[in-house]
């Protein structure tokens, strides 16, 4: 710990000074992404949000036996509870993932096939889930009380038309 | 806030034992006429004969044998013919299939003709826009009706009415259908009752006396409780303004699958409990968060569920008792309270 503790005391003085004469002369350090790659990346995330949502209101047919969807209980992504997890739940005995929670929907209420946990279409039943949740704060291991839903303020859910998406972007 | 607090319970339970005493005396010497008489002269309102009624909520069968909600259903039926006061009907707020399959509604019918009492139903948006509501008018009858039942005035009316998007869109039926599916969805809108409604429903109460209690069904509630999932009912002010001028006014509704109450005006509006799924609690304050149910178990597939049953007792008053499947409900609603 000690020794931790010299080094950064020994960085400290030079990275200070950097800071000072980046500031004095006006530069700065080059942003990671630029504006093209990040609006790709913004993209790419969008459209795995889009698949997801898809699935969530029942776009894949082998993830249910019975006709049932995530949506059915949880429009919006509604009590789900990303920022929950990991978390124990007594169903399982053990410390789980979301995408555990998620699985054990498919096979139970809806009575479908898991999703692999490393496959494209779990990442995007994911990334639907969390982007309604993005601002919630992480409460891991939060598991009984009743939750609020996700807040999608925007008005797109009735936008007249067709956008095919019911997230709030 | 809470109406279902001691004293007005015990006030409620008091009053109804006086009601009682006075049936039975009544009852004792064959009067029924003058016990009608003694208890309007107590009450200083119109004369109520006590009764129940009972609500069942949004089966959503599927076509599929032995779907999990038809066994759901099955239970209410139970539940509601195993009270010791046996109902005097049981109303059934809409969504009793879930795609508006001739099957699905059929299926309804059948597993609901096992009630001892008979029923009365209002359509939701799941029976309704596959066919525009012939196959369910077929199996349930009118969307819009009233009658009198011992002394309190009875409506129900179609909520879920939107403007014609599908024409133009030249969607099939079965398009049209799907795009009410997602409690979200982006495309029908907001629904209501619309103007031929408002206006049945003026012509309907313009000679009823002010006193007369007035119990309201639809299926979605008379409040803009969360628009989103149209959890509203866009032209309810306008209905909220033709029962105005009615001391009491009850309104209960399904669609959004727990339990909710709120008050506007003259107007106690109560959601109840879906036979089929629980919905989550929306993002906004609730006016009584005490009529909250409690977050269901996913891993129990009965909780989170139920029917309901109301008694109207002889002062036009109703006392609701919500009935889950399983121990969904806090104090406030445990034991019943006062509508």
């Amino acid at each position: 710990m000690s020794s931790h503790n010299t080094i950064h005391r020994r960085l400290a003085v030079p990275l200070a000074a950097l800071a000072l004469l980046a500031a004095a002369t006006g530069t700065s350090a080059r942003e990671p992404f630029t504006a093209a790659e990040l609006k790709s990346m913004e993209d790419k995330l969008l459209a795995s949000v889009q698949r997801g949502y898809d699935m969530w209101y029942g776009g894949r047919a082998d993830m249910a036996n019975n006709g049932l969807a995530c949506a059915n209980c949880h429009p919006d992504a509604a009590a789900t509870n990303p920022q929950t997890f990991p978390k124990f739940l007594p169903v399982f005995n053990k410390v789980v993932a979301y995408r555990d929670m998620v699985n054990w929907c498919i096979e139970n209420p809806q009575g479908g096939k898991a999703l692999a946990l490393n496959s494209d279409d779990m990442t995007a039943l994911e990334a639907y889930s969390f982007y309604l949740h993005r601002g919630a704060k992480i409460e891991t291991g939060l598991s009984t009380r009743q939750t609020a839903s996700p807040a999608v303020t925007t008005a797109r859910g009735f936008a007249g038309k067709s956008t095919g998406i019911g997230f709030d972007k | 806030m809470s109406d279902s607090s001691d004293p007005s319970r015990r006030q409620f339970l008091g009053f109804t034992g006086k009601a009682g005493l006075s049936t039975f005396a009544a009852s004792a010497v064959g009067v029924n006429l003058g016990m009608v008489d003694v208890v309007a002269a107590q009450t200083g309102r119109r004369a109520v004969t006590p009764f129940r009624f009972a609500i069942i909520s949004d089966p959503h069968l599927y076509s599929a044998k032995d779907h999990v909600f038809d066994k759901q259903l099955e239970d209410a039926v139970a539940q509601v013919n195993a009270l010791a006061t046996q109902p005097d009907f049981v109303l059934i707020t809409g969504d009793v299939s879930h795609h508006g399959e001739l099957d699905q509604l059929a299926k309804g019918k059948r597993i609901l003709s096992k009630l001892k009492a008979p029923i009365r139903s209002i359509p939701g948006e799941h029976d309704w826009y596959l066919d525009m509501g012939v196959g369910w008018k077929a199996a349930f009858g009118e969307e819009t009706w009233s009658f009198n039942h011992k002394g309190v005035h009875f409506i129900g009316m179609n909520s879920i009415l939107v403007p014609d998007f599908w024409t133009a869109a030249k969607l099939t039926p079965a398009q049209r259908r799907d795009w009410f599916m997602p409690l979200n969805s982006p495309v029908p809108g907001l629904w209501g009752v619309h103007e031929k409604q408002l206006e049945w429903l003026r012509k309907d109460v313009a000679n009823i006396s002010a006193d007369v209690p007035v119990v309201v069904f639809t299926h979605s509630p008379l409040w803009d409780y969360y628009p989103r999932w149209n959890f509203q009912v866009s032209d309810s002010q306008q209905v909220r303004d033709i029962l105005g001028k009615f001391t009491n006014v009850m309104g209960f509704h399904g669609h959004v699958h727990h339990t909710i109450y709120n008050q506007v005006g003259n107007l106690t509006s109560v959601g109840t409990m879906s036979t089929s799924w629980p919905w989550p609690y929306p993002p906004i304050q609730l006016p009584f968060p005490e009529y909250q149910q409690y977050r269901a178990d996913p891993s129990n597939t009965s909780d989170g569920m139920g029917s309901a049953s109301v008694a109207i007792d002889a002062g036009g008053g109703g006392f609701m008792q919500h009935l889950p499947f399983a121990d969904s409900l806090p104090p406030a609603m445990k034991n019943g309270y006062k509508v």
